[in-house]
């Protein structure tokens, strides 16, 4: 069986309900022993009630406080509201704009990070060359000749900590210098 | 790669690359180099030349040629035998630092001798504050082999090693005279320059932490690594003896040498340096470089091992072809002691061995050589009695 809503056995208790509302609810609660005691209690309730004594209070004073109330806050609500929902509304785009930008850029970046990399890697070393016109600094194709030899070099020497000399005799005075060049 | 080489990669390709826009300007000796000699050092600077020295700016970075001349006085009290001096653009990276030594000189006290400085270096054009160029002394070596300077370079342990082969070849020649006369010192000294003129001489191309690309012949000969071991030459008085050793071979590049070495001398050792020869498939040997001990300090207990090692790459050619590298030999060509004292091969080490005939001779049997063949015998007899 299908009962009828509580507040509508409270509001027909009462005798709130309209006349369709009350033809039918009463078909079923002269059918129902369960409504009906429901109804007798909402009705015991409303007498319980109705013989409460109210405190003596201006009810029209506090009336006109809660109107002064509700519109202060209105107006208050209105003072902080223009900022904050302009910013609501428009940052939440921004920072999904931001975020994609900001996937799209780091995207990029590390992309060309796994590009440019293997070239730092593979970049060619600085390698000292000795050779029969001096001694050189290469790196890939590109030469800088760092001692030439003038015609009066008797040697150079390597050596595997990372540098190599030259020498040469001073064609005024006989002596013999030895330069020194350096990988680092 | 290190830093110094990322800048030296960054930095060197726009020095040669944007030659075209290169500007050149005379260095200028009071505002472009800094010459440090310290107060207390035995050399006064008396005058500076700097011929046609200039830089030149090359996009990013500054060439500069070195064609000085220093005018330097011995202000000390004893004869010097030795200088070094440093000359940096730039400290850490390459082409930026080069040293000139003079050896097997004699400068008595307050004589004047010039030190020529002819070497290029590069530094980066953003390096604006100071000099271009520092000249320091790096160190002066006189006749009791005594030292002064801040030796960064080590200088005082080369011209050390200079001076005693200096000593050990004026004697071999003096002894010629004194043996033979000038017929004997004659025949020692032609036989000297003919080796000189014989010996073979290797192209070496040098890397740091790997192969040695960017050679002229670097991929030259096809090769397949595999690991070399040294042949060991043992020369009779050496105070240390080479163990093993080897290096990983590929086509005419050796890489990352290294030889176990044990002080069999009574006294702790604190360097040991490795000649190292390379014999070719058509079996010419050649001296390919030397093998050092580390830069940090190294002390070898008398009866210890130690491991000599370089994380370098060397690449042999020679005439403007690669050396295919078929085997390898090693001997120990220099050693110091912890109490300064060096060692050296004797003349008779080298006479009795193929390392006359290979290795570079000293500096001074060059100028006793050079001497003879611009002067004549009898101003070799004179230098020879000399000192």
């Amino acid at each position: 069986m299908n009962h009828p809503r509580e507040h509508d056995l409270a509001l027909l208790a009462g005798g709130e309900v309209g006349r369709i509302r009350r033809f039918l609810l009463d078909r079923h609660v002269h059918a129902c022993a369960d409504c009906q005691r429901k109804i007798a209690e909402y009705q015991d309730l409303r007498d319980d009630l109705a013989g409460i004594e109210f405190p003596d209070l201006n009810w029209n004073f506090l009336a006109a406080d809660m109107r002064a109330n509700i519109r202060l806050g209105l107006e208050a609500g209105a003072c902080v509201r223009a900022e904050p929902v302009l910013r609501r509304w428009n940052s939440r785009p921004a920072i999904a704009i931001a975020c994609v930008l900001l996937l799209l850029v780091a995207g990029e970046l590390l992309r060309d990070g796994r590009l440019h990399r293997p070239a730092i890697v593979d970049a060619p070393a600085p390698v000292l060359q000795s050779t029969g016109s001096g001694i050189e600094l290469r790196t890939g194709a590109n030469s800088l000749t760092l001692l030439k030899h003038n015609g009066d070099a008797v040697g150079q020497t390597v050596s595997a900590r990372g540098d190599i000399s030259a020498r040469y005799i001073d064609s005024e005075t006989g002596s013999v210098t030895i330069n020194n060049v350096y990988l680092q | 790669m290190s830093i110094c080489s990322r800048i030296f990669v960054g930095v060197l390709p726009l020095a040669f690359t944007a030659a075209l826009s290169a500007q050149e300007t005379s260095l200028d000796p009071a505002s472009s180099i800094k010459i440090d000699l310290p107060a207390d050092a035995p050399l006064n600077l008396i005058s500076t030349t700097m011929g046609d020295s200039r830089a030149t700016s090359r996009g990013g970075a500054i060439v500069l040629d070195l064609h000085m001349g220093l005018t330097l006085r011995n202000s000390g009290a004893r004869h010097i035998r030795g200088v070094t001096l440093l000359i940096t653009a730039q400290e850490f990276a390459p082409g930026g630092k080069g040293s000139v030594a003079r050896p097997s000189i004699d400068v008595p006290p307050g004589e004047n001798f010039t030190l020529p400085v002819d070497i290029r270096l590069v530094r980066p054009v953003r390096e604006t504050a100071g000099p271009l160029v520092r000249v320091q002394l790096d160190g002066v070596l006189f006749d009791d082999l005594s030292f002064y300077g801040p030796n960064r370079l080590n200088s005082q342990r080369a011209l050390t090693f200079w001076e005693v082969e200096a000593q050990r070849d004026r004697a071999f020649f003096r002894q010629a005279l004194q043996a033979r006369g000038q017929k004997g010192l004659q025949e020692a000294i032609l036989a000297s320059i003919a080796r000189q003129e014989d010996r073979p001489q290797l192209d070496v191309a040098l890397s740091r932490n790997g192969r040695a690309v960017g050679s002229i012949v670097s991929s030259a000969v096809p090769g397949t690594d595999r690991v070399a071991q040294f042949a060991f030459l043992n020369l009779p008085g050496a105070p240390v003896q080479p163990l093993e050793g080897w290096a990983a071979i590929s086509g005419n590049e050796a890489r990352s040498p290294q030889v176990e070495v044990l002080n069999k001398s009574g006294r702790p050792v604190r360097y040991v340096e490795i000649g190292w020869l390379v014999k070719d498939k058509e079996g010419h040997d050649y001296l390919a470089g030397s093998v050092p001990a580390p830069e940090s300090a190294m002390v070898l207990p008398a009866g210890q091992h130690a491991r000599l090692q370089q994380d370098t790459a060397l690449k042999f050619s020679h005439g403007g072809r690669p050396i295919e590298i078929d085997s390898m030999t090693a001997y120990v060509s220099k050693v110091e002691f912890a109490d300064g004292k060096v060692w050296v091969p004797s003349r008779h080490d080298l006479d009795t061995s193929p390392l006359l005939r290979v290795t570079a001779p000293s500096p001074e049997e060059q100028r006793l050589a050079d001497i003879y063949a611009k002067k004549g015998l009898a101003a070799l007899v004179g230098e020879l009695n000399r000192y």
